[in-house]
């Protein structure tokens, strides 16, 4: 695969980011299903890292950490080491354990969520934001609602990945 | 993982260690102003933010027009007979603050002021987050907005507290946000307790008027203000009506369930409040 290549494999995958995001950032936040909005970006990321393994999911970690700290109101940093660490192990999973398929990425969307949402609730307790009661009606539901956009998300990359993914611009 | 190893994988990782300890320590010293590159990357955003904002409220708005048709003029009906109800009360306040300026003179007090150096922003996002109730507004510190500024509605109706700026944005922590913390008072009862946001009551779209005076009787539709202490926001702006008094479980202390006056979700455009005067 030719730097060319692999530019314009990537280029494509930012562009697949762009409705994530958008969605994410602007329109679903407009819309919430009972106070409750879907969080779309940790689910790019299970999708690339299944479809493209544990380099690639790093590297896609990475830069969707970025966007989400720098274009999103209140980012403190963690989330760029989080997200890179996170494509990193469902990249390796996906390749070791799992397989480039749905239900992989629907294990690992469910994994990074599940442990963003378990840090989260631990943060609010350590700094006695609330009770642990409180904070898991935040949690769960948020939870739940974004794991329905798995499918929806998962196609979108899967898509992609069949065009330009793996090494099928070489 | 051999590949993630062969492919320098652990300097991928070692870039985002970087980088996270970067952003949290420009984001930590630069309090409420947005840093470097949270600022570059908001403003390259507002093209896309500003245009989504548009085009959605341009198809709320036709879906209004075309499906809830019915609805907006019952509602339409509904304000003519409040605007009539209104421009009576305002001829009697006319009246009311002629005699009180009157006696002011006579007793040789003060004149009461309340003046607002405001500026006007439209609402382009709202909070991604479930674990904060955020808005990002059209402007920023180029048009002298700062953090800790109040943002009100058209009716004067309290938003939220600008939590950072940008040069052409700044994020608002509304009064549902967990961080809101301001001193509220009930008008009928002038009973003072601390407006709080709650993560339980966040999502229902209300918030907390904590550490009400023991002999406080609040009842339902109670309006609630800002009461002004400490000089850090102004006194007198509209929170909402109480909705029912509780106690904690510790049943040390009471608060009451606060229902905001502004409907969060269908605000477009507000006021900030850069500076005040207000003398009582």
């Amino acid at each position: 695969m030719t730097r060319r290549d692999l530019f314009h494999k990537w280029f494509i995958y930012t562009l697949g980011l762009l409705p994530v995001w958008v969605l994410d950032a602007y329109i679903l936040p407009r819309y919430p299903l009972m106070g409750v909005s879907p969080v779309l970006l940790p689910l790019a990321v299970a999708a690339v890292a299944v479809l493209e393994g544990a380099y690639a999911g790093t590297g896609f970690g990475l830069a969707v950490g970025l966007l989400w700290e720098l274009a999103y109101p209140g980012g403190f940093g963690a989330l760029v080491l989080y997200l890179a660490v996170a494509g990193m192990l469902m990249g390796a999973v996906s390749q070791y354990a799992l397989s480039q398929s749905f239900p992989g990425c629907l294990i690992c969307s469910a994994g990074v969520l599940g442990l963003l949402d378990l840090l989260r609730v631990a943060r609010g307790l350590l700094t006695n934001a609330a009770g642990l009661s409180e904070l898991l009606q935040v949690a769960v539901p948020e939870f739940l609602w974004s794991m329905a956009w798995t499918p929806l998300v998962w196609l979108l990359f899967r898509a992609i990945y069949n065009r330009v993914g793996g090494t099928r611009l070489a | 993982m051999k590949d993630f190893l062969r492919q320098n994988g652990i300097l991928l990782l070692v870039i985002a260690l970087l980088l996270s300890i970067l952003i949290g320590v420009f984001s930590y010293v630069m309090g409420g102003e947005a840093d470097f590159l949270s600022n570059i990357a908001t403003t390259v955003a507002s093209p896309i933010r500003n245009g989504v904002a548009a085009a959605a409220d341009w198809a709320e708005g036709v879906y209004g027009y075309m499906f809830r048709y019915g609805e907006v003029e019952r509602e339409l009906a509904d304000l003519r007979a409040q605007v009539r109800e209104l421009e009576e009360k305002v001829r009697q306040g006319e009246e009311a603050s002629r005699e009180n300026e009157q006696l002011r003179q006579l007793l040789e007090l003060k004149e009461r002021r309340r003046s607002f150096d405001l500026e006007t922003a439209k609402v382009t996002a709202r909070s991604n987050s479930n674990w904060e109730s955020t808005l990002t507004l059209s402007k920023g510190s180029s048009d002298g907005i700062q953090a800790g500024d109040c943002v009100i509605t058209e009716t004067g109706v309290l938003v939220g507290v600008v939590d950072k700026t940008g040069i052409n944005w700044s994020t608002v922590s509304t009064v549902i946000n967990t961080e809101t913390e301001m001193g509220g008072i009930v008008t009928r009862t002038y009973s003072a307790g601390v407006l709080e946001g709650d993560f339980s009551l966040m999502n229902q779209g209300k918030l907390k008027l904590n550490y009400l005076p023991e002999g406080a009787q609040l009842v339902t539709g109670d309006e609630v203000l800002t009461s002004g202490r400490g000089d850090m926001f102004p006194s007198g702006l509209e929170v909402g009506q109480v909705e029912g008094v509780f106690t904690d479980p510790s049943g040390q202390i009471r608060y009451a369930v606060i229902v905001p006056s502004v409907t969060l979700d269908s605000l477009i455009e507000v006021f900030v409040i850069k500076n005040f005067d207000i003398t009582e």
